[in-house]
């Protein structure tokens, strides 16, 4: 998802950026007006076309659904300053883990990378509240936690990991 | 633009101008620092780290803030008389405000990030006292104060001018019979619609302000955390694109002098600064989509709040300024040039910045070093460029435009700088590599420093325009 969110991004920025630097290449030079009137309403017509398809096909299916089956496994993470503590070591691979994150003092963010140092999701820890995150494993091995919300000076140091198993 | 060409309080602006500029300038240094510091090039310890980080944020933000006031006022200035009192309160609160955050960060130890985000001030973990996290809310507040006394200066004369708020915001001409030719120009109706949101939200980050000082000394007045949140990304996030819509207001006034064309308040342009009025303000629940606690509506809406306010700007702001380039007569110097970047880059961010304001994408992309790739480059290629550009037009020699070999340097090296500064985030975002780390693990620093040496750039080529600015003032005062 994160290199196909860079190119989307890249490509398009690099698109803005070159009708700046057209316009600016233009000035100056001699143009038959163009329709600009007409021009704008097909540009707010076409973002708005655009802005409808994907955000439906972006919500259709809710990010955060968590299920409500008695099939999955629970996990409870609580953040301190600075280190965080699971009441599971190790989860299985193919079953859907719902993460219940607490906090016992600050808001932190609780984020999972893969052994490939990839972010596989994240959610907050904040204070009276817990927050709910849903993921079923595909890779087995080790995987660690990284605080993802500016806590004090401990933060960087903010990490724990726990193993996804198959089972 | 105006029949009446008047010059208000521009020493006092001049003045805010290069203060604004060297702060810029330090503060952009102890951006190189932290990057420099991530990259493994120095050494700084985290406890120092976390405090030139909450300077950094702090700095920033507020320096754009001033420079989109600074420019608002000279041009709003145009059309109606101001008081200058005003100014200079509002400058003097803004200026106690800095010798308050700085003095709590740099001798009280204050390392809570400029979001202040609640409790973590309050909780330390030693690492400083209560005093010093008052002291930083105390200088917020009489930076807020300083805002709310300009603002109410700028929105009573504008009230009672241009027939209220409504016809301030050209609403006869947008949603009625009103004729072009009738509506207020470009300048007053963005100073009122900025005036309008920034007012409300500087107003519920003082709530949230006293609140949080309040449970400094009385921990058993406890806030709700996540209420408390809300509060404060309405705020911080009001109050940052505010400094945008300020400094675009350079733009409409100053870009027509150099084209030729008159910038004027068209149907289109009025809707659209009345749908930014709306957006900026209910676009805020982006910054909360992992707060899966959040009602499901809030962060929904945050999500396609963000992607309409990518219309406002890119089908109004930049598509009219594209066509006012094509074409015209268009002379380049350094202040329309960096004022034609300044839109640029605010277009060009606005990507980044919509794609992360998807959930599923925010899910991967938030608090990672994405963030700060795209509200760098509103920042460095949008707003301070803008910045950066009226201080050059200030001081400009009247009918004399030119790009001398040392502007064309300047800009290029501020460019290419900023563009693979920025860059570079947005890279180690996608290599999940998280914001706000004092240390970095081995295998995130070749983008570090990479990203360190865009940075130098960056910093040379603000040295540049900060250096000319003061030396052409000069010139001109003598």
């Amino acid at each position: 998802m994160q290199m196909m969110v860079l190119t989307v991004s890249l490509v398009l920025m690099a698109v803005v950026a070159l009708i700046f630097v057209a316009a600016v290449r233009s000035a100056g030079i001699e143009q038959a007006p163009a329709n600009t009137d007409r021009n704008r309403t097909f540009l707010i017509y076409g973002m708005l076309i655009v802005g409808v398809v994907v955000t439906a096909g972006s919500l259709r299916q809710w990010p955060h659904a968590i299920s409500s089956s008695t099939e999955t496994v629970q996990v409870n993470a609580t953040g301190y300053q600075w280190y965080w503590e699971l009441d599971k070591e190790e989860v299985p691979i193919g079953k859907s883990v719902i993460f219940n994150v607490h906090t016992k003092d600050a808001t932190h963010g609780l984020g999972v990378i893969d052994p490939n140092g990839r972010l596989l999701f994240q959610t907050q820890a904040m204070p009276g509240y817990v927050n709910q995150v849903e993921y079923i494993f595909s890779e087995p091995g080790k995987h660690q936690i990284l605080c993802m919300e500016f806590c004090g000076i401990g933060h960087h140091d903010m990490t724990s990991e726990f193993n996804v198993v198959a089972k | 633009m105006s029949d009446t060409k008047l010059a208000p309080q521009s020493g006092a602006i001049k003045l805010t101008m290069l203060l604004a500029g060297v702060v810029f300038l330090l503060m952009m240094l102890l951006g190189l620092v932290m990057r420099a510091a991530q990259g493994g090039l120095i050494e700084v310890d985290p406890t120092l780290f976390y405090q030139i980080l909450t300077a950094h944020g702090a700095g920033m933000v507020g320096t754009a803030a001033l420079t989109g006031a600074a420019i608002l006022w000279y041009f709003v200035g145009r059309y109606v008389p101001l008081v200058a009192g005003i100014y200079w309160a509002f400058l003097g609160l803004f200026l106690l405000g800095v010798v308050l955050i700085l003095g709590s960060i740099f001798i009280g130890g204050f390392g809570g990030g400029w979001t202040f985000l609640y409790p973590l001030p309050a909780m330390s973990g030693g690492a400083w006292q209560v005093t010093a996290a008052a002291g930083f809310f105390l200088g917020y507040i009489a930076i807020g104060v300083g805002f709310l006394l300009f603002y109410l200066e700028i929105g009573r004369k504008l009230i009672s001018t241009y027939g209220g708020i409504s016809g301030a915001l050209a609403w006869p001409l947008a949603f009625g019979n009103g004729k072009v030719e009738d509506a207020p120009p470009p300048t007053i109706v963005a100073a009122m619609a900025t005036t309008v949101f920034n007012t409300i939200g500087i107003v519920v980050g003082a709530a949230v302000l006293v609140c949080s000082l309040v449970n400094l000394y009385f921990p058993s007045f406890v806030v709700d955390a996540l209420l408390a949140k809300n509060m404060i990304f309405f705020f911080g996030h009001v109050f940052i694109n505010a400094s945008i819509y300020m400094a675009v207001i350079a733009v409409y006034e100053i870009i027509p002098e150099y084209t030729g064309r008159p910038w004027k308040t068209s149907r289109v342009f009025a809707i659209a600064w009345s749908l930014v009025l709306l957006f900026v303000m209910a676009v805020y629940p982006h910054h909360m989509m992992q707060d899966t606690v959040m009602p499901a509506w809030a962060l929904v809406m945050g999500q396609i709040v963000s992607y309409l306010s990518g219309i406002p700007l890119l089908a109004v702001t930049a598509f009219s300024l594209c066509v006012y380039l094509r074409g015209s007569k268009m002379r380049w110097d350094l202040a329309s040039s960096l004022l034609v970047l300044g839109v640029a880059g605010w277009s060009v961010g606005s990507v980044p910045a919509i794609l992360d304001g998807m959930i599923s994408v925010n899910k991967v992309m938030h608090n990672t070093q994405w963030v700060p790739g795209h509200f760098h480059i509103y920042l460095i290629l949008g707003e301070v460029a803008m910045a950066f550009g009226f201080m050059a037009w200030l001081v400009k020699e009247a009918n004399k435009v030119e790009l001398s070999n040392l502007d064309r340097a300047g800009l290029t090296i501020y460019i290419l700088g900023g563009a693979g500064f920025t860059i570079m985030f947005l890279i180690s975002s996608a290599l999940s590599v998280p914001r706000r780390w004092a240390v970095h693990l081995e295998q995130w620093m070749l983008q570090d420093q990479i990203a360190t040496g865009f940075g130098a750039l960056v910093v040379l080529g603000a040295l540049i325009f900060v250096v000319r600015y003061v030396h052409v003032s000069g010139d001109t005062t003598n």
